[in-house]
């Protein structure tokens, strides 16, 4: 069970990353630059766009650069 | 560039047998080794208060986030040789009264940089017994035709594709230590956990300019000088033919001492901070034995 566990998480570390780091990483990011969104997003929705997307792209391709 | 004359070598060593080259190369070993490395115990257990430190000094404002990442960057630079010395019984032998000093000091630093001691030595000594070899040397990924290919393939290699954490892992099966395996993942998840729990409590910049970034620099930096510029081009299984010495632009500081590897992969337990002085002592039996010694 614990293997089956472990293996998924293996599987999808890319995407699991994105949500739990990168999204508050650019979120953050872009609070601390004073910067707006574009489109009257909030800093959380662009974060999740952009992380999410980068996320999605490591997780297919398996490569972030 | 600078010999050292050597009280233990005559003059002319082209008559010698591959025997007394060989006697003479383990005396000037032995002269270099087997003191207590004070300077690694200091390192070691110095910069991990000095990287702990910084995390204070960041969330409480007294030093601001750049300087920290750029301490920390430093200091994760670190890391690794301490353990380095301890991973080859230099602090102390299995056996001896400080044996304990010497595991202390692997464990309580190498999480720093996300693995286990025991991976990290399982894993190196393989290294050492296959320096170089294709399908056995667990550090073949740092192979490349050039500095900023080295780098690059540094970067690529620790991708989800990448072939280094892979590389480790079927070195681990390979020795039977597959419980090592699940000790290197539960490192890392739990170096992820850490992130995220920063990251989502509103401390996403702290964890990624004072831990994140830094140990990803870090490892570039480790891989270029430790496992790329002292193997390149990393063709040679000859025990006299598998590293080489080799003049860094950063001087020997900055190349962590590197420029002398060619000495550790032949006498490993001689400590760090010893191996330019036996080189140096050792040089002309090395030159006499055909090693590429670049410009040192």
């Amino acid at each position: 069970m614990l293997e089956k566990i472990l293996g998924s998480v293996l599987k999808f570390l890319p995407l699991i990353f994105a949500v739990g780091f990168l999204v508050p990483v650019i979120a953050q990011g872009t609070e601390a630059l004073g910067w707006m969104p574009p489109f009257g997003l909030s800093t959380l929705t662009f974060a999740l766009v952009i992380g999410g997307t980068w996320g999605l792209i490591a997780q297919i391709k398996g490569r972030w650069i | 560039m600078n010999v050292q004359t050597s009280d233990i070598l005559p003059a002319d060593l082209s008559e010698m047998s591959e025997a007394q080259l060989r006697k003479l190369e383990n005396k000037i070993a032995r002269k270099h080794s087997g003191m207590f490395p004070w300077l690694m115990v200091s390192w070691a257990f110095g910069n991990l208060a000095f990287w702990l430190s910084l995390w204070p000094l960041v969330f409480f404002d007294v030093i601001p986030l750049w300087l920290g990442f750029i301490l920390s960057t430093i200091s994760l630079s670190l890391v690794y040789l301490p353990t380095h010395d301890a991973q080859h019984d230099i602090i102390a032998r299995p056996g001896q009264k400080l044996r304990w000093l010497n595991e202390l000091l692997g464990h309580a630093t190498s999480w720093m940089i996300v693995s286990p001691f025991n991976v990290f030595r399982v894993t190196h000594l393989e290294h050492h017994r296959h320096a170089n070899d294709l399908d056995l040397d667990p550090d073949i990924a740092s192979k490349a035709p050039g500095p900023w290919s080295a780098i690059w393939k540094s970067i690529k290699e620790r991708q989800p594709s990448g072939t280094r954490g892979a590389n480790y892992m079927k070195t681990l099966e390979r020795v039977g230590r597959t419980d090592l395996i699940l000790l290197a993942i539960a490192y890392q998840l739990g170096f992820l956990a850490i992130l995220f729990t920063l990251a989502w409590s509103g401390y996403a910049l702290e964890a990624f300019f004072l831990w994140w970034l830094p140990y990803h620099i870090a490892m570039t930096y480790l891989n270029f000088f430790l496992s790329w510029a002292p193997h390149n081009p990393a063709t040679s299984q000859a025990r006299y033919g598998n590293t080489r010495s080799w003049k860094s632009m950063i001087g020997n500081i900055g190349s962590m001492g590197m420029q002398f590897h060619i000495v550790h992969h032949l006498h490993p337990y001689i400590p760090l901070d010893r191996t330019p002085a036996a080189y140096r002592e050792m040089r002309p039996i090395l030159e006499a034995r055909g090693c590429d010694l670049g410009e040192m």
